[in-house]
C-alpha cells in the first residue's frame, strides 16, 4: 500500500509537470505579446516591463524560469493588478471554490448514493420512474441553466416571504453557500444516481447475493449489508475525475451567483489576457485535481479490501 | 411412511424473456430420504439447476415465474413463502452451496464473518460467540489455521479452500438437507475429489441429506444413492444409483454412459457423443424431448409424450410412495414396443 | 395419465433428419440483432426521431424560414412568442411642445402640508408605441409633477414602477412618454411636488399604446410599397412565432443558426476525436509492448489536464481574428483534448479481442493482421466505439454551450445555442423566452443523444444477450 501511494505520487509529480509545460506552451501560442493591453507604452517603460516579466529573455530560458518559479510555488505578479502576486489570488479565492466545491461533491456523493440505492431498491415502481425522470433532466440540462433557475426559485420564495430566506446572490455565510452548492451538484448527483443504480442492479445478480438468500438472511440485511457496500465502490472510483467536473462546473455557478471564487477569477483573467494569472490558476488547479485524484484513489484502497492487501 | 426429508411434486418453472416463455421446468418430481444422497443428472440447460433453485426461492422473479408444484421439508411446504417465512427454513434446515465458490461468496466481507453472520441470524449468537463457532466450522472443513484463515477475504483463498469455506458456512446451522448445485465443476480434478469426500464425510457425521446437482457420471457413481436423470426439463429416468447405470431404461442414460470415459472395460473403445442439440425450451415439442436425438426414435415418440413406466419396485410392496422404483419416461418401456438390445426393457430383459 | 393408447404403427423405429440442431429461432447477424433491440426500445427511438428533426431543423429549416437572423427587428425587442402583429402606419415623430399653463403658477404661492393628487389624467392624442402623451389639471400648491409607469395595477404610492420623469413647474401638466414603448398595458400614475418633495396622494390611468411603425422604416424593411404614401393604414409586421431577443432578433432564424454551431462542433469534435482514437488506442492494443505503454502514458497525461481550463487555453492560444466566428479554434481544443478517453477504450477492447478463442484460431488458421484488423477486431469493437461516440456528442454539445455561456465560445455575432443562453440569462425575469427556448433546445439534443446511447449500449451489449 505504501509503494502504491509513493508510485502515485511519483506519478503525479510528473503529470503536473506534463501540466505545467503544456500550459506555457499554449500560452506561448497566444498572439499578440502580453503587454498589448497598454496601450502606447514609451519604449523604455516597454522595455522596464519586459525586464520585470522576464519577457526579454529567449523561449528556453523563460521555461526554465518558469519551472523554477513553479518549484518554489512562486507564480510570479499579476500583469492587471500589477502589485497583486498571483500566490496572494489563489489564496484568497480559490479556498471560496474549494468550499463550494466540497460541499457539492458532498451533496452528489450522498444523493447519488442514496436516490440510486431508491431506485434499485423500487425498480420499475413509481419512486424509482420519479427519481430516473429527474435523473435524465439532471443529465440534460445544462449547469448553468440550472444556476439561473436555482437564483429565479430564490428570487421567487424571497418576494413571496417577504423577506431574504437565502441570498439570490455573492459569499459570506453558509446560507450564501446553499443554494449555488446544490445547483453545482445537481449534475454530478444525477449521474452518480444512475451508476449508482445500475451497480446496485449488477450486484443483485451476483452469486453472493443467491449465496446470502440461500443462508436465510432477510431481505434488508442483503441489502444493508451485501449490495449496498459493494455497490458503493464503483461509485466511489468515478469521485475522483468528478471533482474535476465539478470544478469547471464551478466558472458557471460562481459568475451566476456572483461568488469570488478562483474560477471566476480565472474567467476574468482570460478575457484580460492576465498571463500569469492564468498560467498560475491553471497549474495550481491541475495540480489540485491531480492530487484529488490520488486521494480518492488511495482512499478507495481503504474501502475495498481487494487493493489495500495487495 | 417414509423417510422423506424432501418431496417436490410436479414443479413446473417458466421464465419470460424478449422472445416468449420458456418452460424450463417440466413437471419434475422427486424426493430425498433422510441421510442419502440424491444426484441429479443431466447435460447445462436441462433444469437441474433451476429446479433447486426455485425450492430455494432463488429464481429472479420477474421473469422466473413458478407456475405450478409444491416442495414439502419434512412434510412443511416451501414454495410460495414469504421472504420471513421462507428464512425459517433456508439457511437452518436446507443449505445450499454453489458452483463458483470465487464469485459465490462477498468479496468484501471476511469469510470468518460471513459464516458468523448466518449463526447471529438465525441462533442469536453474539458477534463473539458467532465467530468462535465460525472457526471451528472451518475446522470441521479441514482449513488449516482456521482461526487466521476466518480473517482473511475470499480473495485470498484458493477455489478449494472458498468451496471448504462455503461448505462451513452451510453448515452453521446443522441443515437436514444440503443442496450442492455443481460444486466440483469449477474446481481441479485433484481438489474436486477432494471436495465430494469431504462432503461424504460430513454427510456421515451430521447425518444429512444431500441433493447433489451435476453433469459427471462419475459423481454420480461415487456419492449418489438415488438418481434422477433430467433431459429438457423432465425427469427421464429415476432409480437406484446401481438401476441406473446396470439397467439404464431410457436411451438418454444410455447415451451419457456411453459418452463417459470408464477405465474398466470397453478398453480402446471410442467414446460416443450424443449427436445433435436438447430442443429448444422456447416451444417444447409435444412428444418427446429426446426424439430427434434418439437412435431407438419410433412414430409415437414425435408426438406423444411417454408415461412414467414403472421399471422395478424394490422393498415394501405396501408402500405407495415412488421412493424406492425405478421408472423411466420412454415408449420403448411400453409393452408392445419393439426390443433393444442395449436398453433394459422392463419384463424383457433379464437382470444382469 | 396419457389418456393415448398406442397402435402398432406407433412402434416402428423411424429416422430423424433433424438431429435438433436446427435452429428454431431466425438466424441474425450481429448488426440486425442490435437494429431489432433498437427498435424495440420506445425511448430510443423516439430519440432517434427527436434527432432526425433536429438535423432537419438545421439544415432544411433555413430555407423554409427566410428571416435574417441578424435583422434587428426594433419594433419588437424582447418580444414573446406570439401570433403575427398588426402595427398601424404613422408618419415621422412630430415633435410635441407640450402643455405649460400662462395663467397658473409654477412656484406654489405658499407651501401646503398636504398636496392633493392631481385630476383628470388623461391620454393626449392616440397613445402609439410611437409616443403616449399625457395630460392633467393642475394642482394648487404643486412646484411639479411626478411621472410612473408601471405594467400592472399599483397597489400603493411604493408601487408606481419606473419613475419616467418629472415636470418642474406647477403650471407644466404634460408630459410625453417614448421610452421603450411596447403594445402592452400600462399604468401611469402621477404624483405632486411641491419642487422638492413628493405628496403622499398619487393617480393612475392605464393605457395601452397602439402598435405602430413609421412609414419609413415599414418602407425600408419592405412592409409596404416603395410609392405608398398611405398612412393610418394597418399592415401585418414580420412574423416572430417564437419571439425575438433584446435586440429585436428573430429567435427562430437565431435558434436555427445557433443549431448550426451547437450541432457542428457537438457532432463533428467526437467524430474526429473518436477516429483518432481508435487508430491511437487500436495501434496501442494490437501492437501492445513498449509502444503501448509510451502511447497509454502520454494518453494519461491528456487526461490530467484540467479539461476546461485548457479548452479556453488553447482557445486563446489559436486566437481569433476579426471576423472570426471562433468555431474552428474551438473545434481544434476539443478534438486535442477529447481523444485520451476513446484511446484508451479502444485499446481495452483491442486488447480483450485479441485474447479471445476466435483470433487465435483464426491465427492457427493462418490469418493474416490485415485480416484480423479488418474482419474481426474493428466488427467487433465497432459497438463500443458507436455508444461512445453517442454519449461524446451531448458531452461536447454541453462543452460548447458552457464555453459560449461564460464568453469563452464563439464570439458575438456569431450565435449559438450556449452564447443565446448568456445573452437570455440577463433578461431571465422579464422575458424569460429568450433562456428558456435555447435552453430547452440544449436539453432536447442532449437528452435525445443520451437516451439513444442508452438504447444502443443495450441492444450492442453481448452480455445481456448472452443472459437471455
Amino acid at each position: 500500500m505504501l509503494k502504491y501511494t509513493l508510485k502515485r505520487l511519483l506519478a503525479g509529480i510528473i503529470t503536473v509537470w506534463f501540466i505545467a509545460t503544456a500550459t506555457f506552451i499554449a500560452m506561448h501560442q497566444v498572439p499578440g505579446d502580453p503587454l498589448m493591453n497598454d496601450k502606447a507604452v514609451p519604449p523604455e517603460i516597454r522595455k522596464n516591463l519586459e525586464k520585470k516579466y522576464g519577457l526579454d529573455k529567449s523561449v528556453p530560458e523563460q521555461y526554465v524560469i518558469f519551472l523554477g518559479n513553479m518549484l518554489k510555488g512562486d507564480f510570479g505578479i499579476s500583469f492587471t493588478q500589477q502589485n497583486r502576486k498571483v500566490n496572494d489570488i489563489i489564496r484568497d479565492h480559490f479556498p471560496v471554490s474549494a468550499t463550494l466545491g466540497i460541499m457539492a461533491i458532498f451533496i452528489a456523493a450522498v444523493g447519488g448514493v442514496l436516490w440510486g440505492a431508491l431506485t434499485a431498491l423500487y425498480r420499475n415502481r413509481l419512486p424509482d420512474i420519479i427519481i430516473m425522470f429527474l435523473v435524465i433532466l439532471g443529465i440534460s440540462v445544462p449547469s448553468f441553466v440550472f444556476a439561473a433557475l436555482g437564483q429565479l426559485l430564490l428570487v421567487n420564495i424571497n418576494s413571496f416571504f417577504g423577506y431574504s430566506i437565502l441570498p439570490v446572490a455573492g459569499w459570506g455565510t453558509f446560507s450564501h453557500m446553499i443554494m449555488p452548492s446544490l445547483v453545482l451538484g445537481l449534475g454530478t448527483m444525477a449521474l452518480l444516481t444512475r451508476l449508482m443504480r445500475s451497480s446496485m442492479l449488477e450486484i443483485v445478480n451476483e452469486d453472493y447475493i443467491k449465496t446470502a438468500k440461500a443462508k436465510g438472511l432477510s431481505p434488508t440485511r442483503i441489502f444493508f449489508r451485501h449490495q449496498l457496500r459493494n455497490a458503493i465502490l464503483p461509485v466511489i472510483t468515478i469521485l475522483g475525475p468528478q471533482i474535476a467536473a465539478i470544478t469547471t462546473g464551478g466558472f458557471v455557478v460562481e459568475l451566476v451567483f456572483a461568488i469570488p471564487g478562483l474560477g471566476r477569477y480565472f474567467v476574468q483573467a482570460v478575457q484580460q489576457l492576465d498571463y500569469t494569472v492564468i498560467m498560475g490558476t491553471t497549474v495550481f488547479y491541475g495540480a489540485f485535481l491531480v492530487f484529488m485524484v490520488i486521494v480518492v484513489d488511495i482512499l478507495y484502497g481503504f474501502i475495498d479490501p481487494r487493493v489495500r492487501l495487495k | 411412511m417414509s423417510d422423506d426429508i424432501l418431496q417436490v411434486e410436479n414443479l413446473k418453472v417458466e421464465f419470460s424473456t424478449y422472445g416468449g416463455t420458456v418452460k424450463a421446468v417440466r413437471g419434475v418430481s422427486f424426493s430425498v430420504e433422510r441421510s442419502k444422497t440424491l444426484a441429479i443428472v443431466g447435460e447445462s440447460g436441462c433444469g437441474k439447476s433451476v429446479s433447486v433453485q426455485s425450492i430455494m426461492g432463488l429464481i429472479p422473479m420477474p421473469p422466473g415465474r413458478i407456475t405450478s408444484g409444491s416442495a414439502k421439508i419434512n412434510g412443511h411446504e416451501i414454495i410460495g413463502l414469504s421472504a420471513k417465512e421462507a428464512n425459517k427454513y433456508r439457511g437452518v434446515e436446507i443449505a445450499m452451496i454453489f458452483q463458483d465458490p470465487m464469485s459465490s461468496l462477498n468479496p468484501t466481507m471476511t469469510i470468518g464473518d460471513q459464516i458468523s453472520e448466518t449463526l447471529m441470524v438465525h441462533k442469536g449468537f453474539s458477534y463473539k460467540e458467532a465467530s468462535k463457532q465460525a472457526v471451528e466450522l472451518l475446522e470441521k472443513t479441514h482449513i488449516p489455521e482456521a482461526a487466521k484463515r476466518a480473517k482473511q477475504y475470499p480473495f485470498e483463498f484458493s477455489g478449494g479452500m472458498l468451496q471448504r469455506a462455503m461448505i462451513a458456512q452451510s453448515l452453521a446451522c446443522n441443515p437436514t438437507i444440503l443442496i450442492a448445485d455443481e460444486p466440483t465443476t469449477a474446481l481441479d480434478v485433484t481438489i474436486q475429489a477432494q471436495i465430494l469426500e469431504l462432503m461424504s464425510e460430513l454427510q456421515q457425521s451430521e447425518g444429512m441429506s444431500i441433493v447433489l446437482i451435476t453433469h459427471d457420471l462419475a459423481v454420480v457413481a461415487k456419492m449418489a444413492d438415488r438418481v434422477a436423470v433430467m433431459y429438457a426439463g423432465q425427469v427421464i429416468e429415476m432409480g437406484n444409483v446401481d438401476e441406473i447405470f446396470y439397467q439404464s431404461s431410457h436411451p438418454y442414460t444410455l447415451g451419457l454412459k456411453e459418452a463417459m470415459p470408464s477405465n474398466q472395460k470397453d478398453k480402446g473403445k471410442k467414446l460416443t457423443p450424443i449427436a445433435g442439440s436438447p430442443p429448444d425450451l422456447f416451444s417444447p415439442p409435444s412428444g418427446c424431448a429426446y426424439y430427434a436425438r434418439c437412435p431407438y426414435a419410433m412414430a409415437i415418440c414425435e408426438t406423444q409424450m411417454p408415461d412414467e413406466f414403472l421399471i422395478a419396485t424394490d422393498g415394501d410392496k405396501n408402500n405407495n410412495q415412488k421412493d424406492s422404483d425405478h421408472y423411466s419416461r420412454c415408449w420403448l418401456q411400453h409393452p408392445d414396443s419393439p426390443q433393444v438390445d442395449s436398453l433394459y426393457q422392463s419384463g424383457r430383459t433379464n437382470v444382469s | 395419465m396419457n389418456s393415448y393408447s398406442p397402435s402398432e404403427e406407433d412402434f416402428k423405429f423411424v429416422t430423424v433428419l433433424d438431429k435438433g440442431d436446427q435452429l428454431t429461432r431466425p438466424s441474425l447477424s450481429y448488426w440486425q440483432d442490435a437494429w431489432l433491440r433498437l427498435k424495440k426500445n420506445t425511448r430510443a427511438i423516439i430519440s432517434l426521431y427527436i434527432i432526425i428533426g433536429l438535423a432537419l431543423f438545421t439544415l432544411v429549416g433555413p430555407y423554409l424560414w427566410r428571416t435574417d437572423p441578424a435583422l434587428q427587428d426594433l419594433n419588437q425587442i424582447s418580444q414573446t412568442p406570439s401570433f403575427p402583429k398588426k402595427a398601424v402606419v404613422v408618419g415621422p415623430y412630430k415633435r410635441w411642445a407640450g402643455i405649460v399653463l400662462n395663467d397658473f403658477p409654477a412656484e406654489p404661492e405658499e407651501y401646503l402640508d398636504f398636496i392633493p393628487a392631481p385630476k383628470n389624467l388623461k391620454v393626449v392624442d392616440a397613445a402609439t408605441t410611437q409616443q403616449v402623451r399625457l395630460s392633467w389639471d393642475p394642482v394648487v400648491g404643486a412646484g411639479g409633477y411626478n411621472i410612473y409607469r408601471n405594467q400592472r395595477e399599483p397597489e400603493s404610492i411604493n408601487d408606481l414602477g419606473l419613475p419616467l420623469g418629472s415636470t418642474l413647474g406647477g403650471n407644466e401638466v404634460s408630459y410625453e412618454d417614448r421610452l421603450n414603448l411596447e403594445s402592452r398595458q400600462y399604468y401611469y400614475s402621477l404624483v405632486s411636488t411641491d419642487g422638492l418633495d413628493e405628496s403622499d396622494a398619487y393617480i393612475s390611468i392605464e393605457v395601452t399604446p397602439q402598435l405602430t411603425i413609421e412609414l419609413a422604416t415599414a418602407k425600408s424593411r419592405g412592409l409596404v410599397d416603395e410609392s405608398s404614401n398611405e398612412i393610418n393604414v394597418e399592415i401585418s409586421l414580420e412574423f416572430h412565432p417564437m419571439g425575438t431577443d433584446y435586440l429585436g432578433r428573430d429567435m427562430l432564424a437565431r435558434l436555427m443558426q445557433g443549431a448550426r454551431v451547437s450541432l457542428f462542433i457537438g457532432i463533428f469534435a467526437p467524430f474526429l476525436y473518436v477516429l483518432f482514437g481508435i487508430f491511437y488506442g487500436g495501434s496501442a492494443g494490437y501492437f501492445g509492448g513498449k509502444l503501448d505503454a509510451f502511447l497509454m502514458r502520454f494518453a494519461d497525461f491528456v487526461v490530467a489536464l484540467p479539461f476546461l481550463l485548457f479548452i479556453i487555453l488553447f482557445k486563446i492560444g489559436f486566437g481569433i481574428g476579426p471576423g472570426e466566428s471562433g468555431v474552428l479554434p474551438m473545434l481544434i481544443a476539443l478534438v486535442l483534448l477529447g481523444w485520451p478517453a476513446t484511446a484508451r477504450l479502444v485499446r481495452g477492447q483491442v486488447l480483450q479481442i485479441r485474447e479471445e478463442g476466435y483470433i487465435e484460431a483464426a491465427k492457427l488458421l493462418g490469418a493474416k493482421n490485415h485480416y484480423l484488423i479488418t474482419r474481426h477486431i474493428i466488427p467487433n469493437a465497432m459497438g463500443v466505439i458507436l455508444v461512445t461516440l453517442t454519449f461524446a456528442v451531448p458531452a461536447d454539445i454541453f462543452t460548447e454551450a458552457l464555453l459560449s455561456f461564460i464568453g469563452m465560445g464563439v464570439a458575438p455575432p456569431t450565435p449559438s445555442w450556449g452564447s443565446m443562453c448568456n445573452e437570455g440569462v440577463k433578461t431571465m425575469l422579464s422575458h424569460p423566452h429568450e433562456l428558456i427556448f435555447p435552453a430547452l433546445f440544449i436539453s432536447i439534443t442532449v437528452l435525445a443523444f443520451n437516451l439513444l446511447g442508452d438504447g444502443l449500449t443495450e441492444a450492442l451489449d453481448s452480455r445481456m444477450r448472452s443472459r437471455e
